[in-house]
């Protein structure tokens, strides 16, 4: 049986490979640095491409140049979310796992956030709130995956479909989302963590998802929990003999996931001060490009946090790049191509360069 | 122990059956279940007419489901169906809208005669579809990573050609007639008969022919598949290039139906077309489904969502209830298998 959606192929790539020459002609050092440092040179290429582009001709492009320090803030805010939830992610991959529900977890917690606050509860006992909220999230997610074995493709979808709609029938009738109105408002201070200026202009979310990659780039590095989601992702059979209890790892990683998704739900949240039901759609994509750009196995056993998170940042170059200069309705477009090249790069990584 | 089991037991009903008979016939009995339970709840529910459209209404679902099923049915997903839906009705327009027509850009297309118009669009999803197969067989992505990604692209190319919205004017008059068309003497639409064409084709492939029995073969164990000689790479090239074709011939009828390209047409139908196959009783581990449980997985999603219509819960159920309905026949779905194992 095979465990893992993510390596359906692999045993069919086994059997090619024995049949077909490698090609030998890079030096190994030449592959070894071009595998490690290529990511930061897709970053900079982007970050010149739209720094070199001629914006003072586009109209939409108020702020001036890509680099002009309002910019950069602006790019840092927006890209809050796919921050926070970049690192978690990476780890589940490795583990050979995916979370498709990660948008709607994060839409969920908006939503559940923006009631709380709306309620009257206070900042710290919403986000707590919320955090369980997330919590229950990822122990339902690993609970589907480990306990009931349902694939988790399927699983995910099954759950993205739910959460999607829970928050769709938390939100009235007649409304688009949570959201205060002239004898109920949204308190102001909704809006302090996502956007109030704290240090070098960016806000207390900002640095909380730094702190969040901080975090798991140690545990990816330094703690028994990144080896074992290495270990189960590159070979459940020797991880399961070795005596490391996938069950117990990948569910943990479900619910670190499901927690950084509603930390991202409530910035996004405190971010547009209301609770928009579809405000996470998309978010698995964008956070599944900057994984594959930062060049995890689709199969899992190998990735790194800290390259997924300059993935993240590639993709928030673009799309923030790219709405300055070519209309708003080439978004999907460019996010599809995106991925498929982001795919066919990860492939390429994985077998051609493999040292 | 299981020995002794099996001897000492008296043989039962159905015993002979393979398993996806069983299943099929299980989902079979919930359809008639959830269809009483409507019956005595939502008013009018069992007439004659209404019994009509929960088999009629759902007939893009059931095309675009036959192509996911059989990916399914080798270890394969296609979330792309919506977005090829939604760009062949608009590459249908396209075509066919009289060039030069105004000053208005969207009213403008490359006036191809409708007959052209339809051939090069639905061309257009099988080039989808064959981008699917190319990253799949050839770069062993992983389908789901891979059809997320072409289900923006052909949703992006789409949204590119109507500017993020639509296409509706300066269409030929023979633009509306295919999707509009009834069956003489009945309002069924030929959309519907297309339909039924269709599965009988769909299911004489999964039954009666070698390619057919093979798709389970490679769904069963692709490394067995292809030492055994079957070229998987080729079969599911051709699965993929036909699921697109299917999704592209829903995409001109729904296109024709409305007369008009809609960039946002069909959002989210690729889970629905998986939802119905899951409900079916098609398995993501490979080599188990077929055509029949998907069309019963169709029907069970039409009564419900038009029973939670009928009780008049607000549209924002359906994600919830589809989910629901997914879960509980995965798990009663297993739970039986392993019942009728032991």
């Amino acid at each position: 049986m095979n465990p893992t959606v993510l390596s359906e192929n692999v045993n069919v790539k086994h059997v090619q490979e024995t049949s077909l020459p490698l090609r030998q002609n890079w030096p190994t050092v030449v592959k070894r640095t071009v595998k490690e440092y290529y990511i930061y040179f897709v970053l900079a290429f982007v970050v010149v491409v739209f720094s070199v582009a001629k914006l003072d001709e586009v109209a939409l492009f108020e702020r001036g140049h890509f680099l002009s320090p309002d910019n950069i803030i602006n790019l840092l805010r927006s890209a809050v979310p796919i921050l926070t939830l970049s690192g978690a992610f990476t780890l589940l991959m490795i583990s050979g796992y995916i979370d498709l529900s990660i948008g709607s977890a994060m839409s969920l917690s908006a939503v559940v956030f923006a009631l709380m606050v709306l309620s009257g509860f206070g900042f710290l006992f919403a986000l707590i709130v919320t955090l369980i909220v997330g919590i229950g999230m990822g122990i339902l997610n690993g609970y589907l995956v480990m306990k009931l074995r349902i694939t988790p493709v399927i699983a995910t979808l099954v759950t993205l479909s739910l959460y999607k709609g829970i928050a769709l029938l938390i939100v009235p009738d007649g409304l688009s989302a949570i959201k205060g109105n002239a004898e109920h408002p949204m308190p102001a201070w909704i809006n302090n963590y996502a956007r109030q200026d704290v240090l070098l202009g960016l806000p207390l979310a900002f640095y909380v998802a730094v702190l969040a990659i901080v975090a798991l780039i140690m545990v990816q590095k330094k703690t028994i929990l990144g080896k074992y989601a290495a270990a189960i992702g590159g070979n459940p059979t020797a991880a399961a003999l070795s005596g490391i209890n996938a069950v117990l790892i990948v569910w943990l990683l479900y619910i670190i996931v499901g927690f950084f998704a509603a930390l991202a739900g409530v910035a996004r949240a405190s971010f547009m001060s209301l609770g928009d039901p579809l405000s996470g759609d998309g978010m698995e994509l964008a956070v599944i490009i900057a994984v594959l750009l930062g060049g995890t196995a689709f199969s899992g056993g190998e990735g790194s946090v800290a390259k997924s998170v300059v993935g993240a940042m590639i993709i928030i170059s673009v799309t923030v790049g790219m709405l300055t200069v070519i209309p708003a309705y080439w978004q999907t477009f460019a996010m599809g191509s995106v991925l498929l090249i982001a795919a066919a790069l990860n492939h390429y990584l994985q077998e051609e360069l493999k040292t | 122990m299981g020995i002794i089991k099996q001897v000492s037991r008296k043989p039962s009903f159905g015993d002979h059956m393979s398993n996806e008979s069983f299943i099929t016939l299980l989902m079979i009995g919930v359809l008639f279940v959830l269809f009483s339970i409507a019956a005595i709840f939502v008013p009018n529910f069992y007439q004659p007419q209404n019994m009509l459209n929960l088999i009629t209404n759902n007939w893009f679902i059931v095309i675009i489901g036959i192509g996911v099923t059989f990916l399914l049915i080798t270890g394969n997903f296609d979330l792309s169906v919506g977005g090829v839906i939604a760009l062949t009705g608009v590459l249908a327009v396209y075509f066919s809208q009289t060039a030069n027509a105004s000053q208005n850009e969207l009213a403008n297309g490359l006036g191809l005669p409708y007959g052209v118009a339809v051939v090069l669009a639905l061309l257009g999803a099988m080039s989808i579809g064959a981008l699917n197969a190319f990253f799949v067989v050839r770069l062993k992505v992983p389908s789901i990573i891979v059809t997320l990604g072409t289900m923006m692209f052909a949703r992006g190319i789409a949204q590119v050609i109507t500017q993020g919205a639509q296409r509706n004017t300066s269409l030929p008059s023979e633009f509306g007639l295919v999707g509009n068309l009834a069956l003489p003497g009945t309002s069924i639409k030929l959309s519907v008969l297309i339909m039924l064409i269709l599965l009988v084709i769909a299911f004489i492939f999964e039954r009666r022919t070698a390619a057919g029995r093979r798709t389970y073969l490679i769904g069963a164990n692709a490394d067995a598949a292809r030492l055994s000689g079957v070229k998987v790479g080729r079969h599911l090239t051709v699965l993929f290039i036909i699921s697109a074709l299917l999704a592209g011939i829903t995409g001109i009828l729904l296109a024709s139906e409305f007369k008009a390209g809609v960039s946002s047409r069909a959002l989210g139908y690729e889970f629905d077309a998986l939802v119905v196959t899951l409900l079916g009783g098609v398995s993501i581990m490979g080599g188990f489904g077929s055509v029949l449980g998907m069309l019963v997985g169709a029907l069970i999603l039409s009564v419900v969502t038009s029973a939670a219509t009928g009780l008049l819960l607000s549209p924002d159920w359906q994600f919830t209830l589809k989910a629901i309905a997914v879960f509980i026949a995965i798990m009663a779905q297993g739970f039986a298998l392993s019942r009728r194992k032991s």
